[in-house]
């Protein structure tokens, strides 16, 4: 399987090269057929990566260890999620990964735009390929995935790494990775039209909905990836500016940036040079993003290590990129000269510039601090490094100015504002502000900066965001002679991005909202000996010892902690430490979090002594913490509305609102729930308290049998009783210890072992052949149905390619001569 | 046009110059020097007082914890433990809690100062890498 693997990739390497080249000679040429067999080239780039991730996907689902990366990045005892989750759990896979998404998505783009905007795609196509081949040739020639052991294999995986076996983890990269990946898109479009010379704003709405729709996915990745800190590194915080959340930051200020001077383009036709450097930087930093994490060159808890080599090829594709993109730029600027210029500077098209230049500047900021150990390193000789405070000083009045420009913009009029004519638009968003200043810093005494300006700010966007949707369904309702309500509905409808933008705001500003929370915030570290007490806010915390559990994959050390507010006890925190078989030298930290809207209160078991059963905390009391989440929440919903296609309004019209209504609740109770449900697996694993082993293989052949036999309790899917450990399962733990005593009395004979199973249970329900059954049988069907599917897609695409081929030999001719003339005319001036 | 440009410029030079100061003043108490420990126990006396973060490598057994507290004190070396020469060592003190994988041997960066009794470090400035399995068997299998 794994020369397959290769072989494909190989394959893969080879359409793409021959994608890119067909696709500019097919352009050049003006060659229908060429073109066209470049895009069929590019769609079988898909149907390839497709296959060699079903093979990727095989190996690890049957544990084939012949492959280095299977060996490294699993094991067998691995709950079936996170064998799926290894595909990127290494450098090799993830590089994988990102070409598999890559090809899909631009096989979409292109397809879904290769009438409408027909004069650009062969350079899609071939600039998208080109991006391909790059990775490609990263995994062929250097990181292969595939690469197979040369003498004997290990028998045994070393397993995933403990931290990323959590829920949060399996979805943040794959969530991560379509925000990077997506931004390739609308790069491909900028350099398709700088090249085409077509430079009218026909390119941007190309891209507009994929830019949008990657940044939403940066904001899931970013937004899980701090979900995932707070709950699974349990240091009591969400974003430490380390560097890999630092590269993930970054391209999302350029498309943050984007998506607003976009508008400035559409509205007045100007900053066309500007978001052609947008789309170029944004692309720039993902793939700088990925080469400063993974390579090494800025040491930090997730990078992959030291690698020159990878180094030294992403400095020659980044400098490729870099060059190639800004020298056609430069050629193009006389095409990219602005129609119009800036009126005033009291107009909404320079809040925009200047929220523009904010982005611009905290992404670079950014960059500029993440690099600065290796910057100050390379000039001086000394590596400096620049902690979490420094960024928090620059960041946080960037964030206000940010904040206070969400809340501005929508009250200056485009082309140029007076100062008589916005004094009533500002009177309600800032008295709204005044309010929120007065109730945080007047009432809850919280200092003005920045948290106390912070919820001023947050008062005012809201007011303003409030008064847009006011005032934008005041008038409809009085033109279209309907309710309030109904009108405003219409108006969302009306304009889905104006107001799908506004509802973004209300998420950001409820993010800013759960940040500002941070000036309240408390971090103790105790310890606490049997029954003794502790105090943090409004909370007594009483410690009733450690038990310590094994369920067969981990064993898992937890603490039961009392919480009393007032006297009365009110809940019990189980904050727990987790060692994997294989990886016990690094235990994981299983936090217990208490969540209400008003504060978290959150404690991990940082030490303990078995023998006097005392045990070290660290305690934090979080305020405000859990609206973060909810402001995500509301940013998915806004972008979705934002995302909408145009004519679904149309006739949806009526309906929309229930299902808006329905996913905001929706969204808001995958949050609440995903939060709730590890509070109950905290909760639930606290009330099981007694100690076990878990029987353990001895021998090969009791390894056997327990891969032989299932187990019968019903509700792990007919697992085998080496399986079947994650739950602490009773069923498969008793069976286990049977198969076990059978042993110990001597029973080496399969047969006979099989025999006193079926005598006992007085079914063969217990046997091996139904491991091939329901459930399993879907997840072993999974890869080939996957291989057959992308199979007929290859032939499919195959057959269409081979058609369109000869289809336009019989159709040149007619192809509009006045047109082709034009053209040449037009080509000729640009040469 | 030339009466806009200089205002242009001129305005863009109190902007870069007003930035380099802020940044410069704010690296000034944002930074931290990053040093081995031989770098810094050459000359100890240089160093004291300054924001630093220490690399080096647990001496194994000198990691001594006072009963009920979360007081440590322990000793840096400079080389791993596997080499035949030290380095140099420095006595360090730390109250908190320390992570899992803090330990004999471990190779461990210090975020505090060096001083007269020996290298104070901070709350939550110890980081402790592993000797991490996965790396180590990556590059050498590849």
């Amino acid at each position: 399987m794994a020369s397959l693997g290769t072989f494909l990739l190989l394959a893969a390497f080879v359409t793409c090269s021959y994608a890119a080249v067909v696709s500019v000679a097919g352009a050049r040429r003006r060659s229908r057929q060429l073109i066209e067999s470049g895009i069929g080239a590019f769609y079988l780039i898909c149907a390839i990566m497709t296959a060699a991730s079903a093979v990727l996907i095989n190996a690890f689902l049957t544990g084939d260890f012949s492959i280095k990366y299977v060996v490294h990045y699993s094991d067998s005892v691995q709950p079936l999620l996170y064998k799926l989750t290894s595909y990127w759990g290494g450098l090799d896979g993830s590089i994988m990964f990102w070409v598999f998404l890559l090809s899909i998505f631009g096989s979409l783009a292109v397809y879904v735009n290769r009438e409408r905007h027909r004069e650009l795609i062969p350079y899609v196509v071939a600039t998208i390929s080109a991006v391909q081949m790059f990775f490609l040739f990263l995994m062929v020639a250097h990181k292969n995935p595939f690469t197979t052991y040369l003498t004997a294999a290990p028998t045994e995986g070393e397993g995933l790494n403990p931290l990323l076996q959590n829920f949060y983890m399996a979805i943040h990269p794959p969530s991560l990775y379509t925000g990077f990946v997506g931004m390739t898109i609308p790069f491909a479009f900028g350099i398709a039209a700088l090249i085409t010379g077509h430079l009218d704003d026909s390119w941007l709405r190309a891209v507009r909905r994929w830019t949008m729709f990657s940044w939403l996915f940066l904001s899931f990745g970013l937004t899980l990836g701090m979900i995932w800190a707070y709950e699974e590194l349990g240091w009591g915080g969400y974003w430490a500016w380390d560097p890999v959340e630092n590269a993930a930051l970054l391209p999302w200020f350029t498309a943050t940036a984007f998506l607003h001077s976009v508008m400035v383009q559409e509205r007045r036709s100007m900053l066309r040079v500007w978001n052609v450097t947008l789309v170029i930087v944004t692309f720039f930093l993902t793939i700088f993003g990925t080469f400063m994490t993974r390579s090494g060159v800025v040491q930090s808890v997730h990078a992959f290590g030291d690698d020159p080599i990878l180094a030294r090829l992403f400095i020659g594709f980044m400098v490729t990129i870099l060059v190639f993109s800004f020298g056609l730029v430069i050629w193009r600027l006389p095409l990219l000269k602005a129609r119009n210029e800036l009126d005033s500077w009291l107009s909404r098209e320079a809040a925009f510039l200047v929220n523009n230049w904010v982005m611009l500047f905290a992404a670079l900021f950014v960059l500029f601090g993440t690099m600065f150990p290796t910057l100050s390193e390379a000039v001086t000789g000394t590596r400096l490094t620049v902690a979490g405070p420094f960024f928090n000083k620059w960041m946080t009045p960037v964030g206000l100015i940010l904040l206070m420009l969400t809340g501005v913009g929508p009250l200056l009029a485009w082309r140029r504002s007076s100062f008589s004519n916005i004094a009533p638009q500002f009177m309600w968003p800032v008295a709204a502000g005044v309010a929120a200043a007065g109730l945080a810093i007047g009432y809850f005494k919280i200092p003005f900066w920045p948290s106390g300006l912070c919820f001023a700010l947050c008062g005012f966007v809201v007011g303003t965001i409030g008064q847009e949707f006011y005032k934008g369904a005041a008038i409809r309702s009085r033109n279209t002679g309907t309710d309030l309500f109904t009108a405003l509905v219409g108006l969302v409808g009306k304009n889905k991005r104006r107001y799908g933008g506004y509802i973004v705001h209300v998420g950001i500003v409820l993010i800013c909202f759960g940040f500002a929370g941070n000036a309240r915030k408390l971090d103790e570290q105790v310890l606490l000996k049997l029954g003794a007490t502790t105090q943090i806010g409004k909370y007594t915390l009483k410690s009733n010892g450690v038990k310590v559990i094994d369920d067969g994959q981990k064993q898992m050390t937890t603490a039961y902690i009392a919480v009393f507010v007032d006297g009365k006890e009110i809940d019990g925190l189980y904050p727990a430490q987790w060692r994997y078989r294989r990886h016990e030298q690094e235990p994981t930290t299983e936090v217990a979090i208490r969540r209400t809207p008003a504060e978290d209160l959150y404690a991990v078991l940082g030490g303990f002594d078995l023998a006097d059963q005392s045990v070290t905390l660290q305690l934090v009391v979080n305020p405000l913490v859990n609206w973060i989440w909810v402001g995500f929440g509301i940013m998915a919903l806004g972008t979705g509305i934002a995302l909408l296609p145009e004519r679904s309004f149309a006739f949806a019209l009526a309906k929309m609102p229930a299902e808006a209504a329905a996913t905001t609740v929706a969204l808001l109770f995958i949050v609440l729930l995903s939060s709730g449900a590890t509070l109950s697996a905290q909760a639930g694993m606290g009330g099981d308290a007694n100690t076990r082993t878990s029987f353990y293989p001895r021998t090969p052949f009791e390894k056997q049998m327990q891969h032989e036999i299932v187990c019968t309790c019903g509700a792990c899917g007919h697992q085998t009783l080496a399986e079947c450990r994650k739950d602490n399962c009773a069923t498969s733990h008793e069976m286990r210890g049977q198969l076990a005593a059978l042993i110990d009395s001597g029973v080496t004979d399969h047969d006979k072992i099989i025999q006193a199973f079926i005598a006992k249970y007085g079914t063969e329900e217990m046997l091996g052949a139904p491991v091939d059954q329901g459930f399993s049988r879907l997840a072993w069907l999974f890869p080939y149905l996957v291989g057959a599917t992308s199979a007929i897609a290859v032939g499919f695409a195959a057959v269409k390619w081979s058609r369109h081929a000869d289809a336009p030999a019989a159709a040149p001719a007619p192809l509009d001569s006045a047109l082709e003339e034009r053209i040449d005319d037009e080509l000729r001036d640009l040469d | 046009m030339t009466h806009r440009y200089i205002k242009l410029g001129l305005t863009a030079t109190v902007l870069v110059l007003a930035f380099a100061g802020l940044m410069w003043s704010t690296l000034q108490d944002g930074t931290e020097y990053f040093k081995h420990v031989d770098e810094v126990m050459v000359n100890p006396t240089a160093w004291e007082g300054k924001p630093l973060q220490l690399h080096g490598y647990v001496v194994p057994g000198s990691i001594m914890k006072r009963q009920d507290t979360l007081e440590y004190k322990f000793k840096v070396q400079n080389n791993p433990i596997r080499d035949v020469n030290q380095g140099h060592v420095v006595e360090a003190s730390y109250t908190g809690i320390v992570p899992d994988t803090f330990k004999g041997e471990a190779e461990v960066v210090l975020r505090g100062k060096l001083t007269t009794s020996g290298f104070h470090t901070e709350p939550n400035g110890v980081v402790a890498k592993c000797p991490s399995k996965y790396q180590e068997k990556a590059s050498a299998g590849s």
